[in-house]
């Protein structure tokens, strides 16, 4: 019974999808409304405009600059609530009539290559993050990397070693990095043309990629401490 | 119908992906399972909207003296990077509320939380 009404439920949803599916314009139409409007504009115009080559770089910092800083602001609520749910509620104490549950231990493969691997990770990492202007990548994707670096890292060394990145003091600045980044460069902007988040005029190039730059590096940085410490909270026992 | 359908093969295969975390979020007992087909569910959302900003032939919105038009629309890519970091910062809180609760009921399995209340 239960599993006929799950199957209906799903032919219902899939029905309509693929009926909007199919009166779609074809995949791969250059003709789509997609590619006719603001895209062609942002395409012409946004090297010019945004300073930067990467016109998806120029739609997250430029155009759309204020949506990425409501997005930012999501991922750091994401780890205020994500401590707040954590924080006091420590592990219960196992007991101790089963099988004590010993942890697997690490492979010595896995160990050694993360170990190898390491410096070549931050150092692509950094290249994805000051690059994200005129190659694919940026703040989120290199921020992302080098997080995922600290959580390999605390796995294969331990959370003792690794803890020194993430010093009690500094911690807090770190993972408001990219908030304190947008919100200096918001400030910058206003100053410089009167519009919060915006960037100088198109002679100026060097000002709006410094400026990109700025905001790329504090999303890198604060992505990257969000996640680690997001991953050290779930980890505590 | 069928052959828009088939036209359309990419954005059908987004469809099936939706379907597939629907049916996971409605099946499965597990707390951790429901939310993986949450992020399936996700993915198969984004896929289809950066299916969306392909162009046939076309290249990666990259400006310099090598590039040729066709671009691929680049407003697709910049909105699926924003709908990423915000399915990151979901998994992040369910995946601390899923310990939470672990810790304080001692089980994950929905039907086992429903018969404590």
């Amino acid at each position: 019974m239960k599993k006929a009404l799950v199957a209906a439920l799903l032919v219902l949803t899939a029905i309509p999808l693929l009926i909007g599916v199919a009166s779609m314009p074809p995949h791969g139409d250059p003709d789509a409304p997609m590619h006719t409007h603001v895209s062609a504009r942002y395409i012409e115009q946004g090297e010019e405009e945004a300073g930067a080559a990467n016109i998806v770089t120029a739609v997250i910092l430029n155009y759309r600059g204020l949506d990425t800083a409501g997005e930012v602001t999501v991922i750091f609520t994401a780890l205020a609530a994500a401590l707040a749910v954590l924080i006091g509620f420590p592990a219960p104490p196992k007991d101790n009539d089963g099988v004590p549950a010993a942890p697997a231990p690490l492979s010595p493969v896995v160990s050694f290559v993360v170990r190898l691997l390491a410096p070549f990770i931050v150092l692509f990492s950094v290249y994805v993050i000051l690059n994200g202007h005129v190659t694919p990548g940026g703040g989120f994707q290199g921020g992302a990397i080098l997080g995922g670096l600290f959580i390999a890292l605390t796995i294969v060394l331990g959370e003792g070693r690794t803890r020194v990145l993430l010093p009690r003091r500094g911690a807090p600045w770190m993972q408001g990095a990219a908030l304190l980044a947008f919100v200096a460069v918001g400030i910058l902007g206003t100053a410089l043309t009167g519009y919060f988040l915006g960037y100088p005029a198109e002679s100026q190039h060097l000002v709006t990629e410094l400026m990109m730059l700025v905001i790329e590096v504090g999303i890198g940085l604060g992505g990257a401490a969000i996640f680690a410490t997001i991953f050290l909270q779930m980890e505590e026992e | 119908m069928l052959e828009a359908l088939w036209n359309n093969v990419d954005y059908v295969a987004s469809v099936v992906l939706f379907c597939i975390g629907l049916y996971i979020i409605i099946a499965k007992n597990n707390l951790i399972k429901k939310f993986l087909g949450l992020n399936i569910m996700e993915t198969a959302v984004f896929s289809f909207i950066v299916a969306l900003g392909v162009v046939d032939g076309g290249e990666p919105p990259i400006m310099g003296p090598d590039a040729t038009p066709p671009f691929a629309s680049p407003i697709p890519q910049a909105l699926v990077l924003t709908g990423i970091v915000v399915a990151v910062s979901t998994t992040a809180l369910a995946l601390s509320l899923i310990i939470r609760i672990y810790r304080q009921c001692g089980t994950i399995e929905a039907d086992e939380l429903r018969e404590m209340e």
